[in-house]
């Protein structure tokens, strides 16, 4: 596997575990107030 | 627009400006593209010490002034520490793997102190879901994260005090061990980070509020409240 791609895989894998854990505060939070 | 919404967006335009600069950095004579992990792994970690730093500022306030405020403030920082502690250690053990030729070594001081940092602020979350009266909680968890806090220094001065395969820090009292483009790249970053870290913790803190509003009985009455069992109806 390439350089470029292994560094791209870790930045996507890295900042998709922030986003997902910025959703789950959204969903449980929307739950909350229904 | 909403404050969690406006810093989410500042967020996400934060990240953009740090890709960019981690991805335009020369890339290393040793390493090649791996040294762009600089714009990941050191930023990450540093993030995560700043926020069990403000766990235990939260849990020392919770000790002295005994407000709730304090408590889910020290809470929420763990949260948000964790994930960031998760992807230092997930981004180093890839540029380890590229780097030494292995992504852990079990003897490594700096690799299993952060692993057990992790843990146990793992344990943090576990002993709060674990306590259902609010005040007995927060006490018991005030304790754990000043205690906890001790292991920040001994992480970051790992590399100093014990032979460890990671190298030591880049920035020094002397000044830095990198080209400028990398640590300008890598301080953006760190910035970035930190914005990410702001808008996480205005969001969790932001959920814990509208929790407490929900329950607001649940929260003071504790055990004195609750539904009656069926075979204790009696009929009308």
């Amino acid at each position: 596997m390439s350089e470029t791609v292994v560094v791209a895989g870790t930045y996507l894998i890295s900042y998709t575990l922030i986003l997902g854990y910025a959703v789950y505060l959204h969903i449980r939070r929307r739950r909350t107030e229904r | 627009m909403t404050r969690v919404k406006m810093l989410m967006g500042l967020a996400a335009v934060a990240v953009g400006v740090g890709l960019w600069f981690a991805l335009t950095a020369p890339p290393d004579a040793l390493q090649g593209e791996y040294s762009r992990l600089l714009g990941i792994h050191p930023p990450a970690m540093w993030v995560a010490f700043i926020a069990f730093g403000v766990t235990a500022l939260g849990s020392i306030m919770w000790l002295v002034k005994k407000a709730e405020r304090w408590d889910r403030l020290a809470a929420a920082s763990v949260e948000v520490g964790i994930i960031f502690t998760a992807i230092g250690l997930f981004t180093g053990m890839v540029w380890g793997q590229a780097v030494w030729g292995t992504p852990w070594d079990w003897q490594d001081p700096r690799l299993m102190s952060t692993a057990v940092m992790f843990f146990v602020y793992l344990g943090y979350l576990a002993l709060r879901n674990a306590i259902d009266d609010p005040t007995i909680r927060a006490r018991r968890s005030a304790i754990l994260g000043t205690i906890a806090v001790v292991q920040v220094p001994l992480v970051y001065f790992s590399v100093n005090l014990f032979r460890t395969l990671h190298q030591g820090p880049s920035i020094r009292p002397d000044g830095s061990t990198m080209p400028d483009e990398m640590l300008i790249a890598m301080l953006v970053n760190m910035g970035a980070l930190m914005v990410v870290y702001l808008a996480l913790m205005v969001a969790r803190l932001d959920v814990a509020r509208t929790e407490a509003a929900a329950a607001p009985e649940s929260a003071i009455a504790g055990e004195a409240v609750r539904p009656p069992r069926l075979n204790e109806v009696e009929d009308v």
